[in-house]
């Protein structure tokens, strides 16, 4: 098909909406890698097309509204003195603004409370963000240190837990074995307590150095684990 | 309101080019809708086609009341433009060239005439139909393609005379 610079310009805009059908759109592109003249004809077309797509939609001004409601329904009623001051009442305490009041000042006062600031005397410079850092620093690391103590604790007394769980369910088979090593198997025992079965013993000498050791990182649990140490002695 | 008005105020501004006028453009427009509503009829194609329709009439108006200023700012025009032109290789980024583009662009599109300028806005940036741009102009959709043709191709031209070129 013989085609023309007149015809690559008249079927421009079919060929760039894909309007064209597929022998014209061989003849254009034919004709057009061919051409000298038509070759930027097109690529700038096109570069121009790709820079009219890319222009940004615009906001609308902000008062364009406002002035378009003036000008066709008129200018709105402008309310002062008391009655402005009522209008805004009635504003405020719709239940959205109250609830979200309360809110933030809910939270503010979790803030404060947690920046360490003392509300029985409260001091201006409590409130100086750098003491408000300091204080929170100081609170979080309070915390931070009391929820490892109590995790530790937690930890130690499910592991006795565990042990006394442990040697109860012991066979009792073995209740007649005796480990040579105890010292308690010796005889000629002149202390005039009644000897205790080899079973208790091992278990009261292999307690002790963890009860003690637990007495010492364990404050709270010292009375109930000394008297605890006391008794596995008497035996 | 909100939707059409962002709608019509981008059509005046990439008509016009200028933001206050097409401010005020826009609020003439929603004026005039609002005094001669009751003449819409729906065999007028949509509401948002009937809208373009009124504000292309204003805008045409526009055009021809301003025509005289137009002629003796043409010069003051084409300063900023070469101004434009001599700081791209100062600003290599690449938003910033795309923000420059959409400048020269927009100059470009301000400079042709007022009957390709309208149809390559609306087949271009509104993305009407063909059928929808011939009820707004009232010509044939022959005339339609016709003048989104040329507006197209005029454009490019333009942008290659302002040293826009494509990379």
């Amino acid at each position: 098909m013989k085609w023309t610079c007149e015809q690559t310009e008249l079927y421009l805009t079919d060929y760039l909406d894909g309007a064209l059908a597929d022998d014209l759109r061989h003849a254009f592109d034919a004709h057009v890698n061919a051409c000298d003249r038509c070759t930027p004809l097109v690529s700038g077309v096109t570069h121009a097309l790709s820079g009219l797509r890319a222009l940004p939609e615009l906001e609308t001004p902000p008062r364009l509204v406002y002035n378009i409601l003036d000008a066709t329904l008129g200018p709105r009623e402008t309310v002062t003195g008391w009655a402005a001051v009522r209008a805004w009442i009635r504003g405020v305490a719709s239940p959205r603004f109250a609830y979200g009041s309360l809110s933030l000042a809910a939270t503010f006062l979790m803030i404060v409370t947690a920046s360490g600031f003392n509300w029985k005397k409260p001091r201006l410079a409590d409130l100086a963000p750098s003491n408000i850092y300091r204080n929170t620093n100081r609170q979080a690391h309070l915390a931070y240190a009391r929820g490892t103590k109590y995790v530790s604790d937690l930890r130690v007394v499910y592991e006795i837990q565990s042990r006394l769980r442990q040697d109860n369910e012991l066979p009792t088979n073995n209740e007649g074995t005796v480990p040579e090593s105890s010292p308690q198997k010796e005889p000629g025992r002149t202390d005039g307590t009644s000897p205790s079965t080899p079973r208790q013993q091992n278990r009261a000498n292999d307690a002790n150095p963890s009860l003690q050791v637990l007495a010492e990182e364990l404050p709270v649990l010292s009375t109930r684990l000394c008297f605890v140490l006391s008794e596995g002695r008497t035996r | 309101m909100r939707r059409h008005s962002r709608r019509i105020f981008n059509i005046c501004y990439r008509f016009t080019g200028n933001r206050t006028e097409a401010e005020d453009l826009s609020q003439d427009v929603f004026l005039r809708v609002y005094r001669t509503l009751g003449s819409y009829r729906s065999a007028h194609g949509g509401f948002a086609t009937w809208m373009t329709s009124v504000t292309r009439n204003l805008l045409i108006d526009h055009y021809r009341r301003t025509k005289r200023d137009r002629i003796t700012d043409s010069l003051d025009d084409a300063m900023p433009v070469v101004e434009n032109k001599q700081s791209s290789a100062r600003r290599p980024d690449e938003q910033a060239l795309l923000g420059e583009l959409s400048q020269q662009v927009q100059s470009a599109l301000t400079r042709l005439s007022p009957e390709l300028r309208e149809a390559v806005i609306l087949r271009d940036l509104q993305q009407l139909e063909y059928s929808e741009i011939q009820t707004v102009l009232e010509v044939p959709e022959g005339t339609v393609k016709s003048r989104i043709n040329r507006g197209r191709i005029e454009l490019a031209r333009i942008l290659q005379q302002m040293g826009v070129r494509p990379s």
